[in-house]
């Protein structure tokens, strides 16, 4: 093997190692679960001796039967399906479009000039605030889940992707002119490395963004997905559901985060705060 | 033999660069006041002079990140083609993301092949004596180090001009004495052009064949260095050179003192 490709395979090596890293189970791995877990576990206990009426709080374990009973007939996951595929398609439309505009509006001030200040003006509408106007515009079809989630995550993205455009060193950036680079080059190699820890702080706070909107748009104005499960359990007096739609919005916050870290530690793994061993 | 000797006995393949009347101005207030300036292929050029005497404007004019100025700026090729200058900053100004290896290929410019582009960067990297540290992050290195992997960055392109903005300012002695026969060596087995722009007297008498002292825009000094290489700092002559050029750098601090009164 040439000293050449020894490099390359280093370097694709140290890659490796970083995937490998993430699932790994460390000795201290469990210590972040010891809280949620003796949670459960006094939330069981006070159940079982009659501390909790179940229908106040069922116990887990009927909440976990509840789980099987909706899996086993199909109906969880197909509310989850559907919830998932709102929650994505609202992300990829309102955050492709805030990437954009964060990346025009970082690289070019007559598009700045144009539109931050009316962005700025519309950011401080919580998007929440629109849902009475939503219904009358879209009644209660897709468009209106995809409308509030789209217009949820769109901020988080296109704040952080335009300061993290012009926060990027402006030394480098001559110094890269310098050798030449000009233009998609300079912005491939340069801008948008220098920008990215900034879009994926962006990125993790409009997943959180994307799930509290759709639940909640979900809850008032729909005919499917988990938050509609939750409240249509609530007329039936179903509480161990809803306790069991509750526990998967907290599953899927932590999925959403968990997928970002991924994510900032390939993408990152030059940055010492996302070195191996080091969390963020 | 001195280094003149030395380079002739190779092709050199240094740019000349040719400064004609050139002047620059920021507002109203004049930074630079018709300078002429003529570097021979190959020769090592210092350019000292206090902060704010327009050293670092000459610099930038000759690296082409200045085009505001005014008269002539000619960088020829020993081949007689116009070439660009290659630039060393105080500051390494590594790319974070990229591996030490993928740093110096950066200097190849966007066009370059990848796997070629590789082999010539290990070959720049080993010139600097970090051959083996190609696949690490720059933020493990030293200052030092740093400062070496943008050394071979620059000269990966095999530039014919080489310029240097005080790149050794932020080192400490050791490792700028140690950075300073480094860049000697590449220099004299090399044969660009360079140009350093340097507030250490010591620095520019060690390394240039030619001292410019910069004064109020003006060149007020321009010495050619008659020591053999390499040079030692401890020689009696040296001394002496270095005695005569501090106080001329200072009588230029006192005069531009009287100007700003």
């Amino acid at each position: 093997m040439s000293e050449l490709t020894l490099l390359a395979t280093r370097h694709s090596d140290r890659k490796r190692d970083a995937l490998a890293s993430l699932f790994r189970v460390s000795p201290n791995g469990f210590i972040p679960w010891l809280l949620p877990l003796s949670l459960l576990v006094l939330w069981q206990a006070a159940a079982s001796y009659g501390a909790l009426p179940p229908s106040i709080l069922p116990a887990p374990f009927n909440v976990a039967k509840a789980a099987w009973r909706l899996l086993l007939s199909g109906e969880l996951l197909t509310n989850a399906a559907i919830s998932f595929k709102r929650a994505f398609s609202g992300l990829i439309v309102g955050g492709s479009l805030a990437f954009l505009l964060g990346l025009s509006n970082g690289l070019s001030r007559i598009s700045e000039r144009s539109t931050d200040t009316t962005i700025q003006m519309v950011r401080n509408i919580p998007n929440l605030a629109l849902i009475p106007l939503v219904i009358l515009w879209f009644g209660i079809g897709e468009e209106a889940k995809l409308f509030l989630v789209s217009f949820g995550v769109f901020f988080p993205i296109y704040i952080n992707t335009f300061h993290g455009i012009r926060t990027v060193d402006p030394q480098l950036v001559e110094m890269a002119r310098s050798y030449g680079f000009k233009g998609f080059e300079l912005f491939r190699r340069v801008i948008l490395p220098g920008a990215l820890p900034s879009i994926l702080v962006g990125l993790r706070y409009a997943l959180g963004i994307m799930w509290l909107t759709l639940i909640v748009a979900e809850t008032i104005a729909a005919q499917s997905g988990l938050g509609y499960m939750a409240m249509s359990a609530r007329e039936f007096m179903q509480t161990d559901i809803v306790v069991l739609a509750i526990l998967i919005y907290a599953l899927l916050g932590k999925a959403a985060d968990g997928s970002v870290r991924i994510i900032e530690r390939l993408s990152l793994a030059w940055h010492p705060a996302y070195r191996k061993g080091v969390r963020s | 033999m001195s280094a003149f000797a030395l380079k002739q006995s190779e092709t050199i393949r240094g740019a000349s660069v040719a400064l004609r009347h050139v002047t620059r101005s920021f507002g109203t207030k004049p930074v630079l006041e018709g300078i002429e300036l003529d570097v021979k292929p190959g020769e090592f050029i210092a350019i000292v002079g206090q902060s704010g005497s327009g050293k670092s404007t000459l610099l930038r004019i000759i690296a082409g990140l200045d085009n505001g100025f005014q008269g002539s700026l000619s960088i020829d090729s020993a081949k007689g083609q116009k070439t660009a200058a290659r630039i060393m900053y105080q500051e390494p100004r590594l790319l974070p993301w990229a591996s030490v290896i993928e740093n110096v290929a950066f200097g190849l410019g966007p066009q370059s092949t990848r796997h070629q582009a590789f082999a010539q960067a290990r070959a720049a990297l080993d010139a600097v004596g970090l051959g083996d540290r190609g696949g690490e992050w720059p933020d493990v290195l030293s200052g030092g180090q740093k400062q070496r992997v943008a050394l071979a960055r620059a000269l990966v392109s095999k530039p014919d001009l080489l310029v240097l903005d005080e790149p050794l300012g932020a080192l400490d002695a050791l490792t700028r004495i140690g950075m300073q026969s480094l860049l000697e060596r590449v220099w004299l087995e090399q044969g660009f052009t360079a140009i350093l722009v340097t507030h250490d007297v010591t620095e520019a008498l060690t390394l240039a064949d030619r001292v410019v002292l910069i004064e109020n825009g003006r060149i007020a000094l321009d010495l050619a260095i008659p020591f053999d290489r390499p040079r030692r700092r401890g020689a009696v002559q040296f001394g002496e050179l270095e005695e005569h050029l501090l106080t001329a750098l200072l009588k230029s601090k006192s005069k531009t003192e009287e100007y700003v009164i």
